[in-house]
């Protein structure tokens, strides 16, 4: 079970403050929905979390550990996963090795065949244990976004943070993903999940987050969250489009 | 074993039996000689830059240069301190080293054609100091250096020079086929996602020019004791732009096809200077390095992976694809997208 702590983040870039005083915890295996309006801050959040950023102010606290300031590599052998919201797999690498570049650097003294049973397992869970001796970028969009999906789940992440998982993707996959992330969310690994799908996302998480102009607006159970005056003045748009029927919401 | 896998290692096992009998005959000519032996030097260069710049993704143009401190400080070891040539080789990789670490680190935060300017500037800097330095480094007239050993032969040369080639590409495909080469394919595919699935890309980006600096490092002290006479212009960035041509005839991500291509680039480049057509004597000259550039601009339109690779893949090919590709097992009922 983890434990993950943000306390008072604030980020600018130039004159653009993109995080202000964002201040929230993640406890246990919390399945969390982030959204927010394009510009809002999200991506900004998940690059402090995992180390790209450095906050301007505020700390990063996962498991007892500080890790803001931390780089990116130790954030991720740490347990705080991401995935980028344009798929990044190592293209011209098969679909086997792209599994086993976090399962080497988590495990250093384990030797590459020694993994390839399990990253074949995960390959199997996922549905593309056909494709391992394929390279990534012969991978369809979706394929290739269940292969990040399977990198982070090779790296043991604790708390697995996902940027726009169902963009662009079939209906059918979006549903096979959300099936995907309720299993391993059930085997005790925490999620935040950015996605502009609200039907997916006010289905599937159990807290949502939301951020309008690098501030933390609200901060509850998506059936509380759809009914916040300043979330839908702010990012729902309508009154009348909220809820589960409601689909992509109409942005800022 | 895998036949795949037992043809390369015969195919393999054959070149080197060619190589290690070839003075036999090239030995009647120290012409000929020469030129071989100095195509597995330019091998040398070719196969790291592939390792540095084709594996790894640094694309650095600095690879010339510190091939030339290594050779520049066993040769000033010896001729100002006396030291043995084994001595200076030994110190001159190990400067090299140190080199390829400043440059990587100063070269974290630059990719691509920053990189590129960076260590071209660098290159010319050095260049101009060995040039300009003329009373420590002996300017554009070159440093002598001592032979390997008093009496050195050049049939020794060539399979000191042979031997150097095949130990540097040994440790290299041990290199490639370790963690630290896939983490090294990762970084050049993508550093920020390969950052983010836990590889400290800082650490394997000094690692590996401090790696492929010593191994010029040490082909360079090693060749030139041979040579006898290094000057600042084989520092040049044309120098430099040489050997990645020959890495791109080769095949810019195979250590096998750069040498193979490097080997070959030089012995024709040499076979290029006069050619006999249908009795009519031509003494092509610098016209040579035309025809040298067309051969790869041809190769950079037509032939991305280079000319070499393909073939050696052909000869031994690594495994059978399966004939089932992502897009193909998705119509047939695979995950959607």
């Amino acid at each position: 079970m983890i434990q993950l702590d943000v306390r008072n983040i604030c980020k600018s870039f130039g004159g653009l403050q993109a995080l202000r005083d964002v201040t929230f915890s993640v406890g246990g295996n919390e399945l969390i929905g982030l959204i927010g309006p394009n510009g809002a801050g999200k991506t900004t959040l998940t690059n402090v979390l995992d180390g790209v950023h450095k906050p301007a102010s505020g700390q990063v606290w996962f498991n007892a550990q500080r890790v803001d300031g931390l780089p990116p590599y130790e954030v991720a052998r740490r347990g705080i996963g991401r995935t980028f919201q344009i798929t990044r797999p190592f293209l011209r690498m098969t679909v086997l090795e792209n599994m086993l570049v976090p399962a080497l650097a988590l495990h250093p003294a384990a030797r590459k065949r020694d993994l390839r049973g399990r990253a074949l397992e995960v390959l199997a869970f996922l549905t593309i244990e056909r494709l391992a001796d394929e390279y990534a970028r012969s991978l369809s969009g979706g394929q290739q976004k269940l292969l990040e999906l399977g990198r982070l789940l090779m790296l043991d992440s604790q708390l697995i943070i996902l940027d726009e998982p169902f963009a662009g993707v079939h209906p059918k996959l979006r549903e096979t993903i959300s099936q995907f992330i309720t299993t391993v969310n059930e085997q005790g690994k925490a999620f935040i999940i950015i996605s502009h799908e609200m039907e997916t996302i006010f289905t599937l998480s159990r807290r949502l987050l939301v951020l309008n102009w690098g501030q933390l607006i609200a901060d509850g159970p998506p059936e509380v969250v759809r009914k916040d005056p300043a979330v839908i003045q702010a990012y729902l748009g309508a009154e009348e489009k909220v809820g589960p029927a409601a689909g992509r919401a109409t942005h800022a | 074993m895998n036949p795949f896998l037992a043809r390369r290692w015969m195919g393999t096992g054959l070149l080197i039996v060619l190589l290690l009998l070839s003075p036999l005959y090239l030995s009647q000519n120290a012409y000929r000689m020469s030129v071989v032996t100095g195509g597995f030097f330019y091998a040398i260069l070719a196969s790291s830059w592939v390792l540095l710049a084709g594996i790894a993704g640094q694309f650095s143009f600095a690879h010339m240069a510190i091939m030339g401190i290594g050779a520049y400080t066993s040769g000033l070891l010896g001729r100002d301190l006396g030291m043995s040539p084994l001595v200076g080789i030994v110190l001159g990789t190990l400067l090299a080293g140190v080199t390829g670490l400043l440059i990587g680190f100063l070269c974290l935060r630059l990719r691509r054609a920053y990189l590129a300017l960076f260590t071209i500037a660098f290159s010319e800097i050095l260049r101009l100091i060995l040039l300009t330095e003329f009373q420590y480094t002996g300017g554009a007239n070159g440093l002598r250096l001592a032979p390997l050993y008093r009496g050195i032969t050049p049939v020794v040369g060539y399979y000191i020079t042979l031997g150097l080639l095949l130990g540097t590409m040994s440790l290299m495909y041990w290199l490639t086929g370790s963690r630290f080469g896939l983490f090294m394919r990762a970084m050049r595919e993508d550093q920020d996602a390969a950052a983010a699935m836990g590889v400290n890309v800082v650490r394997y980006k000094i690692m590996i020019f401090v790696f492929t600096s010593m191994i010029v490092g040490l082909a360079g002290a090693t060749f030139y004791h041979q040579v006898g006479i290094l000057t600042p212009n084989t520092m040049e960035v044309l120098q430099m732009s040489l050997v990645i041509a020959m890495a791109v005839i080769g095949g810019i991500e195979s250590l096998l096809g750069a040498a193979v291509g490097a080997l070959v680039s030089r012995i024709g480049l040499e076979m290029l200077r006069e050619i006999n057509i249908l009795g009519l004597h031509i003494e092509l000259g610098a016209w040579r390095y035309a025809a040298f550039g067309l051969i790869l601009m041809i190769t950079l339109r037509f032939a991305q992976n280079g000319l070499v690779y393909p073939l050696l893949n052909r000869l031994f090919p690594q495994q059978v694809r399966k004939p089932l590709t992502a897009k193909q097992s998705e119509k047939s009922g695979g995950s959607p997208s």
